[in-house]
């Protein structure tokens, strides 16, 4: 197991390294450069060139990715033009607040998805599967930034239950002493979560519920609450649980829709205000991140199938 | 110098000019968007919305490029006044004397090279005096880091000014190279300049000490590399001691990098323009509709409306706010590229491009398409607040909205209707009623429009513009990209070659923010830096130099009329800085089309 885990690290720096060429290569061949964008229309030529000269834009590419990659090494993400602050900074002040939200967002939807799930299973065909199901279609199929303009409407504007902002504190402790400000924007993005999570439950359940130890296990007599939540439910969670594991990397790219309304500054809105005025060292930045995170949450997936299945356990001895 | 920027994007010269950005604000002339209603109160808080997606990123009186968004200059202009300050607040945008270190306008000499400025009785907030030193130490740091300095344009401040002469501690006095407008020397080069406390900042590190590093070239290059390096950390602008000297209204009390900012009342002002309110919030937005969901919810005293939600307007003000038009000292326009080989040679006729104006219903566009939240352009000078530099020739539409009156110039010219209605170059040739030098017989009169994607009001306003010119005869195509590309590609090209635009847009916005003395020969003289379509007239050049040159008052008023007559480009709504909702017990409020605020102005009344 050991020697599995070292190997996937290693492929995990070469994804991570790939990409990094790969978006460094696009980024820098996209029309129109940040030169213009940073310093605006009224920039002149000679600002312009000086500008691409301190960044080292006027250098072969290849000596550019070098050099960020030397950076990169020394633990150096670059410096935003545009927010005049290190990337690092702006990353260490920003994934926290998403990590907060996402996660939140994604454990309320476990809690509510995974039972749901299989209580729509055991319940599969009758009339409150249809309204579960139905329900999770529309949850599922409404954009993100509807929900939440609803979510403002009703439980902030007409019944003012709820802020229509995000806590506004700029350190975790002071965004937890706001849970109320939390609400809306948690269940906005728990809500579509709810949806995925429950059909991928729901589906792996069923297929449980017809395999043979079930039939064994019923035939011994055991009760049904302990067939369904300690034989069915564990080994139902295989497939959510790699879901879970593909969802890490929108725990860390934040939500970009959710930040946007909410007024909750997250690596989501980092990335796109960033992309808006070519802003590359917060763009390869951003996507390091979620790379990382990317390939570690396949990884934890991978693990974690393991401690659940045995049979994933023994293939990885 | 003229400083134009987007809202969201800083624009760089916009710090000098005291113009810039996203444009907004409604009401027209230096409005006061709060006079009136309840007693004043002194004391209590006020917030303010920042544009969406826009946070502060430099305080600095020492403007560097790409650090000139209009609510930087806000904040700085709240710790460190400038030592003239312009405002509308008259009805007209001139000279605040209130708002500025001098005392009065400058006086000039008899040959009108030197002016002398006499500073009031400022002190800092340590209890020094504010000096003539000050000002020369800002002058010095300035003229020895030109490169570096975003307002700098070859020929201009500093590099104009031959001699910077202390008279005694208030007053000093600068001459110029030559004589020029004074209006302009004091709208758009001594306006650029601040006072800023040489006994605490005149040094090149944190443990140097202070001294007159920057009377020596080489030592005033290490004091501005000090100093911005220190604005570069805008995690301690709140506490770094050298910040905490200001002479202005308030102090920074405190500056989150997620951009909330708060200011107090500077306890220690001692000018003529102290804050009313104790303290003032200027905070952040990720968007439009979260900033609007907060004046719905009450939070925000000072607030905006998206465009797309202007219909709830009367909700709006049932909250008890009042909403008003922000407009911006600013012009729109989409440039011509007189040097594309093909759209060139139809854009260098006159009658073209004239026919092309009169199929732009500005009156329409403006009312359906924004709402009534945009202004028609006629010309080179902002139509709003209206000032002595607008002509008459600008103020009445020299090209009205008439599609068949376009028409009939076209076929004048030689121009017949194709089978789609599209005209065609029929009488090749350079005489009076032929289609013009490099017109080939059976060429179509179509352009292409790059313009920006991202804006419905702009995408509806291109179709407008489609569906209008076609009715004239004119093919107007479509191309979109987003507002970074278009401007990254609107840049001259070499006469006759392909260029990649025909015509562009980019102002969907806000275009060019301009300086208080709206001087455009950065836009439309030959050599302008600004003037992307190549665009040349030897009297446009002669009449923009008049200008810059000239005491004439009416010497601007010449450059509106040239070229609201010659038509460098399409004129084009132009949008308001914003649509702004007001807490109806906040008063004293100007919205000032240079798109910046005085907090210090604002009181609460009961």
């Amino acid at each position: 197991m050991t020697r599995y885990v070292a190997g996937r690290l290693l492929q995990a720096v070469v994804v991570v390294l790939i990409v990094t060429v790969i978006v460094f290569a696009l980024l820098h061949s996209l029309p129109g450069g940040p030169a213009r964008a940073i310093l605006g229309i009224d920039a002149t030529p000679a600002q312009m060139a000086d500008f691409n000269h301190q960044q080292g834009f006027d250098q072969p590419l290849v000596v550019q990715y070098l050099q960020y990659l030397g950076r990169l090494l020394h633990g150096d993400l670059g410096r935003s033009f545009a927010l005049n602050q290190d990337v690092s900074a702006v990353v260490t002040q920003r994934l926290p607040k998403t990590l907060l939200l996402t996660g939140v967002s994604t454990l309320v939807a476990m809690a509510v998805a995974v039972p749901l799930g299989v209580w729509q299973a055991v319940r599969r065909n009758r009339a409150g599967d249809y309204v579960v199901t139905a329900l999770t279609f529309l949850a599922y199929s409404t954009p993100a930034f509807f929900l939440a303009f609803l979510a403002i409407l009703l439980f902030s504007q007409a019944i003012p239950l709820f802020p229509a902002q995000a806590p506004q504190a700029d350190t975790l402790a002071g965004i937890l002493a706001e849970p109320a400000a939390l609400v809306l924007p948690v269940a906005t993005g728990a809500v579509t979560a709810i949806a995925s999570f429950s059909r991928y439950m729901r589906s792996s359940t069923l297929d449980n519920l017809a395999e043979d130890y079930v039939r064994t296990a019923r035939a011994k007599g055991t009760v049904e609450r302990r067939v369904i939540w300690r034989h069915v439910g564990r080994n139902s969670l295989t497939p959510v649980i790699t879901m879970l594991g593909y969802h890490i990397p929108v725990l860390f790219g934040g939500a970009l829709v959710t930040e946007s309304i909410f007024n909750y500054p997250g690596m989501g809105l980092a990335f796109w205000n960033a992309a808006q005025v070519s802003d590359y060292p917060v763009l390869l930045g951003v996507v390091l991140v979620i790379a990382t995170a990317t390939v570690i949450g396949s990884l934890l997936a991978d693990l974690l199938q393991a401690l659940i299945d045995p049979r994933v356990r023994g293939a990885h001895r | 110098m003229t400083s134009a920027r987007l809202r969201g994007l800083p624009a760089a010269a916009a710090l000098l000019c005291a113009g810039l950005v996203l444009a907004a604000c409604g009401g027209g002339a230096g409005q006061q968007a709060g006079t009136g209603g309840g007693a004043p109160v002194e004391g209590g808080t006020a917030s303010f919305a920042q544009p969406a997606g826009s946070t502060p990123n430099w305080i600095l009186p020492l403007g560097v490029p790409g650090r000139t968004a209009s609510f930087n200059q806000s904040i700085r202009d709240a710790l460190w006044p400038p030592v003239l300050s312009y405002t509308a607040e008259s009805g007209k945008l001139g000279l605040d004397v209130k708002g500025s270190l001098a005392t009065a306008a400058p006086a000039w000499s008899a040959d009108g090279r030197t002016a002398t400025i006499t500073l009031g009785g400022q002190s800092w907030s340590d209890g020094k005096p504010v000096t003539s030193r000050d000002v020369e130490f800002w002058f010095n740091l300035i003229k020895a880091n030109t490169s570096g300095w975003t307002s700098y344009v070859k020929g201009n401040f500093p590099d104009n000014v031959t001699a910077f002469t202390t008279v005694d501690d208030k007053s000093f006095s600068m001459t110029f190279d030559q004589a020029y407008n004074q209006q302009w020397a004091e709208a758009n080069q001594i306006s650029l300049m601040y006072a800023m406390p040489q006994h605490a900042w005149d040094k090149d590190s944190d443990a140097g000490p202070v001294g007159d590093l920057d009377r020596d070239p080489a030592g005033a290059q290490r004091v501005w590399t000090y100093l911005t390096g220190q604005a570069s950390s805008l995690d301690t602008y709140a506490t770094n001691p050298l910040w905490k000297v200001v002479d202005g209204p308030f102090t920074l009390d405190a500056f989150s990098t997620t951009g909330r900012v708060t200011l107090k009342k500077n306890p220690a002002y001692t000018g003529p323009d102290a804050a009313h309110l104790d303290t003032v919030d200027l905070l952040p937005f990720t968007s439009e509709d979260a900033a609007f969901n907060a004046v719905l919810a009450g939070d925000v005293d000072y607030g905006y409306l998206p465009i797309a939600s202007l219909a709830q307007k009367p909700r709006v003000e049932g909250l008890k706010y009042r909403v008003q038009n922000w407009d911006g000292w600013a012009i729109n326009f989409a440039p011509y590229n007189f040097n594309d080989a093909t759209a060139g040679p139809l854009f260098r006729q006159d009658y073209v491009r004239q026919a092309i104006q009169r199929s732009v219903d500005q009156d329409g566009i403006s009312k359906v398409i924004w709402k009534g939240t945009a202004v028609p352009t006629y010309g080179p000078v902002p139509q709003q607040p209206a000032g002595d530099s607008l002509s008459d020739a600008q103020k009445t539409n020299l090209y009205p909205f008439d599609t068949a009156a376009a028409q009939a110039q076209l076929t004048g010219h030689g121009w017949q209707p194709g089978a789609d209605g599209i005209v065609v170059c029929a009488r090749p040739g350079t005489g009076a009623d032929q289609c013009g030098d490099g017109i080939a017989a059976g060429t179509r009169l179509q352009f292409e429009m790059y313009s920006q994607s991202g804006s419905s009001e702009t995408d509806a306003m291109m179709q407008e513009l489609q569906s209008s010119l076609a009715k004239a005869g004119i093919a107007m195509t479509i191309r979109t990209a987003p507002l970074n590309t278009v401007l990254a590609d609107t840049k001259p090209c070499a006469p006759g070659a392909a260029c990649g635009w025909q015509a562009s847009f980019f102002g969907a916005r806000g275009a060019w923010y301009l300086n208080p003395y709206p001087l455009t020969d950065r836009q439309f003289s030959t050599p302008g830096t600004g003037n992307f379509g190549s665009y040349s007239n030897p009297e446009t050049d002669s009449l923009e130099l008049a200008a810059r040159v000239s005491n004439d008052p009416s010497a601007m008023q010449a450059v509106s009329r040239q070229l609201a007559t010659d038509l460098p480009g399409m004129w084009l709504p132009e949008p308001v800085y914003q649509v702004s909702a007001i807490k109806q017990d906040l008063q004293g409020v100007s919205q000032d089309p240079q798109a910046v605020i005085h907090p210090q102005r604002w009181y609460r009344t009961k």
